[in-house]
């Protein structure tokens, strides 16, 4: 076998040469990076695999609060918040995570029958290209039964909230780059203000078109798809809406990326 | 049955037409009579000779193999092997494990490493324009740990599986000659009758 006078061999050596050097060089920057940990159960692969993933589910009890304040900081990963936490809990925290240096902090106390809660995990920053991604996955439930302040903060990933069961007081959202849907379809709960912000990437908001909802928003660079509303410049109400009566106020500050509003 | 020299040729030669050229079937042909004649001139008898020489069937079987593997030999192809080996399965039905299986089982190996060759090279590629996208900020493509640890192991991955496919056509090679070789001697351990050179 001779290819224009390069011979088998010669080939063969250099694609052994490139395989092994290649291979090291890939090993070595995931060992650089923390990549391959050894004290691991569980076999090594260079690839990000969620079924490596291991949980970690934290059950945190109203202790007679009548009301909560949740905050949420998540570096790195996909959240998902929806309601149905047990009535004896405000929040069931299920945390899925390769690695326990990755596990967030979790602080919570009773001020004044309020139950505050923060977790945070702030993720891995300043190493992008060569950074051995977290592949955080964090599923939360929240108490249907008590008004919650909520605020959430997602640096790079999705965010996910299906709050329609729930009960809000405010709705603080920032999402740095991923895809945002909030989903408030079959809201029954309290007035709540809202001001989602995302960096990058395409946010979804549903709210209920029976709801006295006024929305805002402050947009860069993207389209705006809506459906089920009346526009007056930035501001979107839904059909129905009475400026005179309890007003949930949604502020939408996005960056780059397209905003779809959805009165359901 | 009681069987003359005549009627021994002629089933000789019935079972080697189509497998031997004319003048091979001719030579064989001659070489029997030969060996007829010899024996009859050193006072042996017909039957003594049959029985030496076994069955015209199981001599033609035997011819057979011997010339098809020969033929697979000096011409390598698949086809001239699966000749071979069918004529080498003839010769008795120990040979469906000692011949079949082994045949079974290297074919399926060079079939999963070049599938397992064509596999790593298709996905290497693939794998690298996932690690790309990944750089690049696009979390759907995020199938690395590492995006640029990622592009490395693709190139690996990819010429590895070049190695393996390449790997897999010398091993094919070898096996055809070290096959060749397992059903000359296999051929030559089931023929204990006397053999007309």
């Amino acid at each position: 076998m001779n290819l224009r006078g390069i011979s088998a061999t010669r080939i063969i050596l250099w694609l052994v040469a490139i395989t092994i050097v290649s291979f090291a060089i890939g090993f070595g920057i995931l060992a650089l990076n923390g990549g391959s940990s050894p004290s691991g159960d569980h076999p090594f692969t260079p690839f990000r695999n969620n079924a490596l993933l291991t949980s970690n589910t934290t059950l945190i009890p109203l202790d007679e609060a009548t009301s909560g304040d949740v905050r949420l900081t998540l570096g790195a990963g996909d959240l998902t918040l929806r309601g149905g936490a047990p009535d004896t809990a405000l929040m069931e925290a299920t945390v899925f995570t390769e690695a326990g240096i990755w596990q967030p902090e979790l602080a919570q106390e009773v001020n004044n029958a309020q139950k505050v809660v923060t977790i945070t995990e702030k993720g891995h920053t300043g190493k992008t290209w060569f950074a051995v991604d977290s592949p955080n996955r964090w599923e939360i439930r929240l108490s249907d039964t008590i008004p919650i302040r909520l605020e959430e903060n997602v640096g790079a990933g999705d965010n996910t909230l299906r709050l329609g069961t729930l009960n809000l007081e405010t709705l603080s959202v920032h999402t740095g780059a991923g895809d945002t849907i909030v989903d408030l379809s079959g809201y029954h709960g309290g007035r709540f203000d809202a001001t989602i912000k995302t960096g990058v990437g395409d946010l979804t908001l549903r709210i209920p078109q029976t709801s006295n909802t006024r929305i805002v928003v402050h947009q860069g660079i993207g389209d705006i798809n809506e459906d089920g509303f009346i526009r007056h410049d930035d501001t979107y109400i839904t059909a129905g809406f009475n400026s005179s009566i309890a007003v949930n106020q949604i502020t939408l500050n996005q960056g780059v990326g397209s905003i779809t509003l959805e009165a359901v | 049955m009681q069987q003359t020299e005549a009627e021994y040729l002629r089933i000789l030669k019935s079972r080697l037409v189509g497998t031997l050229t004319d003048d091979e079937l001719a030579d064989v042909l001659s070489d029997y009579s030969e060996h007829f004649r010899m024996g009859k001139a050193n006072g042996r008898k017909e039957e003594e000779l049959f029985c030496s020489l076994g069955s015209p069937e199981d001599v033609a079987r035997e011819i057979r193999a011997t010339h098809l593997v020969n033929k697979a030999e000096s011409d390598r192809s698949c086809g001239n092997l699966l000749h071979a080996i069918g004529a080498t399965l003839g010769l008795g039905l120990f040979n469906l494990v000692f011949v079949l299986v082994p045949f079974i089982l290297l074919v399926v190996l060079l079939f999963v490493v070049f599938i397992l060759g064509i596999v790593f090279t298709v996905f290497g590629p693939a794998a690298g324009i996932y690690a790309i996208l990944q750089i690049l900020g696009l979390p759907a493509f995020a199938i690395w740990q590492s995006p640029v640890a990622g592009v490395f192991f693709s190139l690996g991955i990819t010429t590895f599986g070049l190695l393996l496919v390449i790997g897999d056509y010398f091993l094919a090679r070898f096996s055809y000659h070290l096959g060749i070789r397992y059903l000359k001697w296999n051929i030559g351990v089931i023929t204990g009758t006397e053999r007309v050179a």
